[in-house]
């Protein structure tokens, strides 16, 4: 009989790896795929996967059962994503000043902005989920996390508030800024389909 | 109730996150506004284009790629959160314990595989006698060396200064190389001596030793050798080393693992001919690992991998 997360949860605290290693199988799709869809980058992602677990690992004696399991491993996700993404935003020398974006700003990248170039050729250039990822990686990183959480994911609002520590209210707002802001970055594509 | 609360209400209802009284209400307000209406459908539209388009998906080779890497890492961080107290511990029973001169294979263990950290740990204290938290006395043994010493506080002007630094002594020990506490040393050495050949020489020893196959810490950490040392002569000691435990998942992953990721082609042979080999026991593949291997018979550069790996595959068709 498959044990509960919590008999796994405790074994593991006392080192019993295999214990460890099938709380990690419970839920390592879930993370990776979390991970996959923030980053977009296989490496990227197994480099997530690898910290979230490592951080699992470190600190499952001090989880004292106060959340759930997997929204205490959803918030270390979603933790290491936000962190990461900002290590490897400092790496990368943008040619426009991304702070300068926040999280109300309807900013559109200079390509879906030229309205020389007709829908048309602008499908033609990439196919359209180049264009659905570029417009979900130009959202801001909590607008992000929280439209991977709800739409890919299928939390409930209440969960993302848990595991990104906030009101509700501040999840429906990331969820609606986000929405918003990926239908004018994808407006030409809507146009182009219908 | 406002108009754009609605189609705030629009984006919640298509995610199944209104009430029922909500619904109604939307339901109501649908019925009457034209404008809501038409948002509801764009916003499914749009939403499904959303999800349809969406072109990764976690794959099994993926999947099983990361945890292949999470068990490396893993293995180290255990080794690095083994606490070294436990470790000094054990060797100062070792020194206290009666001889244990054996008629079997003795084996001379010098310092060098006992890092600093292992019997003498970086210690910090205070200069100061009322607030004494190390034996200053063990400072004043002529074998005790002082290294990296580092200032934390070097203002006198409270009278004291506060510094930190590693106090290493060396240790000989003899004593069986069937001793569990013995390898527990070695297994140590092999993970973190810096010098290869000391490694090597901790593997090599290890091998000579028949009852080390049923501990699961010196498998793991075999296994994390076999994945991450830096010194190809010291991944293939090891690698003959896992050969004697019984083979498993984590062999197999180790030797999936290799074989997709050493850059030494002779590391990847001795894989590819352990996992034939344990298919030829019948030691069941799985789907995605198979497909690993596939994708090894595509792309290695060596042509003897790329047969031996068309043969892995044959071995299950």
């Amino acid at each position: 009989m498959e044990l509960k997360d919590k008999e796994l949860i405790n074994k593991a605290k006392q080192g019993d790896h295999d214990a460890f290693e099938q709380l990690v199988y419970r839920y390592d799709r879930s993370v990776l795929s979390v991970a996959m869809r923030f980053v977009n980058d296989p490496d990227e992602a197994k480099d997530i996967y690898q910290e979230v677990f490592i951080r699992v690992f470190k600190g499952l004696k001090k989880f004292e059962f106060r959340s759930e399991f997997s929204t205490w491993i959803f918030r270390i996700t979603t933790n290491v994503c936000l962190t990461h993404k900002s290590r490897s935003k400092e790496q990368m020398k943008f040619s426009f000043n991304s702070e300068l974006l926040n999280e109300d700003d309807d900013f559109m990248s200079k390509e879906f902005i030229d309205d020389r170039i007709s829908p048309e050729e602008k499908a033609s250039m990439k196919n359209m989920g180049e264009f659905i990822d570029e417009a979900v990686e130009n959202l801001s990183e909590r607008q992000k996390i929280t439209f991977i959480l709800k739409h890919y994911e299928g939390y409930k609002i209440r969960e993302i508030a848990e595991i990104l520590n906030c009101k509700e209210g501040t999840v429906k707002k990331y969820l609606f800024d986000a929405i918003k802001n990926l239908k004018n970055r994808l407006k030409f594509l809507v146009a182009y389909q219908t | 109730m406002k108009h754009n609360e609605f189609r705030q209400m629009i984006h919640l209802s298509l995610y199944g996150e209104l009430s029922e009284d909500e619904q109604k209400k939307l339901k109501h307000h649908l019925e009457s506004c034209e404008e809501c209406k038409l948002e509801l459908e764009q916003q499914k539209y749009f939403l499904s284009m959303v999800s349809e388009n969406r072109k990764y998906k976690v794959n099994d080779s993926l999947l099983n790629e990361a945890r292949v890497q999470l068990r490396v890492a893993l293995g180290s961080e255990m080794i690095k959160n083994r606490p070294t107290s436990t470790f000094g511990e054990r060797i100062r029973s070792l020194l206290s314990s009666p001889p244990r001169l054996a008629f079997s294979a003795l084996v001379i263990l010098l310092a060098g595989f006992v890092l600093g950290g292992l019997f003498f740990s970086r210690q910090e204290f205070i200069l100061q006698n009322d607030n004494q938290t190390f034996n200053k006395a063990a400072l004043s043994q002529v074998d005790t060396r002082i290294t990296n010493l580092q200032f934390v506080d070097s203002d006198q002007s409270d009278g004291k200064i506060e510094f930190i630094f590693d106090a290493v002594k060396r240790v000989q020990l003899k004593g069986k190389v069937s001793d569990p506490e013995i390898q527990r040393i070695l297994t140590y050495a092999m993970l973190n001596e810096q010098n290869p050949g000391s490694r090597l020489n901790s593997i090599n020893v290890m091998e000579t030793c028949g009852n080390i196959t049923s501990d699961k810490e010196i498998k793991d950490a075999v296994i994390t050798v076999v994945m991450t040392d830096e010194n190809p002569g010291v991944r293939m000691e090891a690698i003959k080393l896992i050969s004697k435990f019984n083979y498993d998942e984590s062999l197999k992953q180790a030797y999936l693992y290799v074989l997709l990721n050493d850059s030494s082609s002779a590391l990847r042979i001795a894989s590819i001919n352990a996992l034939i080999q344990a298919a030829k026991s019948g030691y069941q593949l799985k789907q995605n690992d198979i497909e690993l291997v596939m994708k090894q018979a595509k792309l290695d550069d060596n042509n003897y991998i790329r047969l031996k790996s068309k043969t892995l595959l044959e071995e299950y068709n």
